[in-house]
């Protein structure tokens, strides 16, 4: 019976620990070359089909999650964020938000995410999307409201041009720009 | 003192056979039960999803961009014919075994008319005639479509066009045609 706890224990904490030691980091966000791979893995395949079950292979999308801010904290509700890019190399992009049931939030905003098609630019070549509970004057937007703690953010890369190469330069950047209680 | 290195060798065994059972049953224990919520109308045909919104809790990480159709297959019976209508903006058919592999994928820029393949299971005989012939690692596995359609308007239209998506069995179109 002991055995038995271990072992289910221990698989339980491979899948929890995998999700981000298991995979390539650039800057805050992880990513895994395996999912949907025929090659994969059992620890890769048995994390991807628990966090993103029918994911596409890399050649077709390449989907990057980030679940800390730009301090190592856990996302959170309470604080709100900016994300800041530059257009991606690829056919099509987006970014969306999911509680920490791996779900959309619990909110009505229709707010859930932002991609290539509807993004607007600032001056400077960069898009900003705000990331929060309220748009207030955000230009781009992704709702946070009921989201509470641990939600993240899964980057999807549609058709990535051949020479698309992640990195913390090219990925979206993440920033803190308040938190209630100044926490 | 034996007796107690026999039963710490004895959990240390069962837990590792436990965890390496558990590892290995994850993905294919998730896609049972993900074809089990898509296949309320019956395996073998399309079934078009509602537009994602937070309601949407079929399957983990659905993205409110894309318009999904998913037919859950079931090849015991024989090979099925599955179609995919084109869509004026990014549209792909993927295929996913019983382990959750994503062991075929093809989009608009390979098939811009669309997409027919006919899916048999590895090692089955294949059809006489049929063009693009896929095999499925399994027996039972998902094909899903995705169009992109960011909009409620895109939404519409692309759920419009589903419903000229073929998942079917060879031997029913054969009947049908005769």
């Amino acid at each position: 019976m002991i055995g038995v706890v271990l072992g289910a224990a221990s698989a339980w904490g491979a899948l929890e620990i995998g999700r981000t030691n298991f995979a390539e980091q650039y800057g805050a966000w992880h990513f895994n070359r395996a999912a949907g791979s025929t090659a994969a893995g059992p620890y890769s395949r048995a994390i991807i089909a628990r966090d993103g079950l029918l994911a596409l292979s890399a050649r077709e999308a390449m989907y990057f999650t980030l679940f800390a801010d730009d301090q190592g904290r856990p996302l959170s509700e309470s604080c709100i964020y900016e994300l800041t890019g530059r257009d991606l190399d690829a056919r099509w992009w987006s970014v969306t938000l999911y509680a920490d049931d791996s779900f959309l939030a619990q909110n009505n905003d229709r707010a859930h995410s932002v991609d290539a098609s509807r993004i607007s630019y600032s001056a400077d070549g960069y898009w900003r999307a705000r990331v929060s509970p309220v748009k207030g004057d955000a230009a781009n937007w992704i709702s946070s409201r009921a989201a509470r703690r641990e939600f993240s953010l899964t980057l999807r890369v549609y058709n990535p041009q051949r020479d698309f190469r992640p990195s913390e330069q090219t990925l979206p950047r993440l920033t803190t720009l308040s938190c209630a209680g100044g926490g | 003192m034996e007796h107690l290195r026999k039963y710490v060798w004895g959990v240390l065994i069962s837990a590792a056979l436990v965890h390496f059972a558990i590892i290995y049953a994850v993905p294919n224990v998730l896609m049972n039960v993900a074809i089990s919520r898509l296949s309320e109308m019956g395996l073998n045909r399309w079934q078009v999803a509602p537009r994602v919104t937070e309601q949407s809790r079929q399957i983990v990480r659905p993205s409110p961009d894309f318009s999904y159709s998913a037919c859950t297959y079931d090849l015991a019976r024989g090979p099925l014919v599955i179609s995919a209508a084109p869509w004026r903006e990014y549209w792909s058919l993927s295929l996913y075994a019983g382990n959750s592999d994503n062991f075929f994928v093809i989009d608009d820029r390979e098939a811009h008319y669309g997409a027919e393949i006919t899916l048999v299971q590895r090692g089955r005989p294949h059809p006489e005639g049929a063009s693009m012939v896929v095999e499925s690692p399994s027996a039972r596995g998902i094909a899903l479509i995705r169009r992109l359609a960011p909009t409620p308007e895109e939404y519409s239209a692309a759920a419009q066009v589903a419903r000229e998506d073929v998942c079917a069995s060879v031997a029913s179109l054969s009947a049908t045609d005769s």
